[in-house]
């Protein structure tokens, strides 16, 4: 039987990992909000994007956790 | 009474996430007994005033604002020394700064805040609708919205380092067990912030109907935000940041995002301020 924590593993970091490919900017806001004014960025009454380097840097880790929770995956159902 | 649904609101969010900090308060205390409790408060509090005091000291030193001159911008003290007096709160220190947008921000609390606004700011906006900005930003400081914030900031951070060591302690230490320590972590705090923003977005609308009731009218607000979103359009249809949005797949403006955001669309705001 597969091992249940590393299912979650699996599931939990295919989840993550979308969520930073699909919304790169909000995962940025989730740890920058309360900690730096959250529309020192862009325009006046709006949230502001972080910088591209930022996204991009989301996205990378974003991929990383889709192929750690793959492999997780895969490991555990394999 | 005022503002009774954002006290109802603030009511509900406040207690889940009192709820999400006893429960990892209790499993703090579940992992190294009951004597760790003052050990738990004391350290809450220490990281959320840290938070707060650094957070201020780099939102300020980030953007390299300085003092408003009063001598160069006369009318601008004013105006917020007599909105200050009109909303019992003490003159909050004026500071400008160079963003590359027309943009204002509030940091500090009431007593002791900050407004920054930026050169391009002042410069976009007409005297009437710089006010309707200066009027939300001290509704913002009034209301202890900047506060609100850290604090929300403060007890999801505190929850998800929680729930990460609370896996990381209850597994096999393998490499399985601290991925899912990181990703729980991580994915707490979204939940937690899920809370926090959409205070946040309610927050944005009381400020601006204070803001409104001030000004005798939520026409000079409107206006400006009307006109800066015109702008920040008009900048993105010109390409500034294809070279990122070339490397947006989905681009950022989906549920999720909307989930995640502090601030209601701004047609909303004009909508709501003109209604």
């Amino acid at each position: 039987m597969a091992d249940l924590r590393t299912l979650l593993a699996a599931g939990l970091g295919l989840l993550l990992g979308v969520c930073c490919l699909l919304a790169p900017g909000a995962v940025v806001r989730v740890h920058t909000v309360g900690r730096r004014p959250h529309d020192r960025r862009g325009g006046y009454g709006a949230d502001g994007d972080p910088s591209g380097r930022w996204l991009l840097l989301v996205r990378a880790v974003g991929v990383g956790f889709v192929l750690a929770g793959g492999y997780f995956g895969y490991v555990a159902v394999g | 009474m005022r503002h009774v649904g954002l006290k109802l609101r603030m009511a509900v969010v406040g207690s889940l996430l009192f709820g999400f900090y006893g429960v990892a308060a209790v499993v703090l205390m579940g992992m190294f007994g009951t004597n760790v409790f003052p050990l738990v408060i004391v350290g809450s509090v220490a990281f959320v005033g840290v938070q707060y005091k650094l957070g201020k000291w780099m939102a300020l030193r980030s953007v390299g604002a300085e003092d408003l001159p009063e001598d160069r911008h006369p009318e601008i003290h004013r105006r917020v020394e007599s909105l200050a007096r009109d909303m019992r709160i003490d003159k909050p220190r004026l500071m400008i700064a160079s963003m590359g947008v027309p943009n204002a921000f509030a940091v500090g609390r009431k007593g002791a805040g900050t407004v920054v606004v930026s050169q391009e700011l002042l410069r976009t906006l007409d005297p009437d609708e710089v006010e309707g900005v200066l009027a939300h930003e001290l509704a913002h400081i009034r209301n202890r919205d900047v506060v609100m914030m850290v604090l929300g900031q403060g007890i999801a951070s505190i929850v998800a380092i929680v729930a990460q060591w609370a896996v990381l302690l209850t597994g096999d230490n393998d490499l399985a067990d601290l991925f899912l320590a990181i990703v729980v972590g991580q994915l707490t705090q979204m939940l937690v912030m899920v809370f926090v923003f959409a205070i946040s977005r309610y927050r944005e609308y009381v400020a601006d109907a204070d803001a409104a009731r001030e000004i005798g009218s939520g026409e000079p607000l409107a206006s400006a935000l009307e006109k800066i979103s015109h702008s920040a359009t008009r900048r993105e249809d010109a390409g500034v940041d294809d070279q990122v949005n070339a490397l947006c797949i989905f681009g950022d403006g989906g549920g999720l995002a909307n989930l995640l955001a502090t601030h209601p669309p701004v047609e909303k705001r004009i909508e709501r301020l003109r209604s």
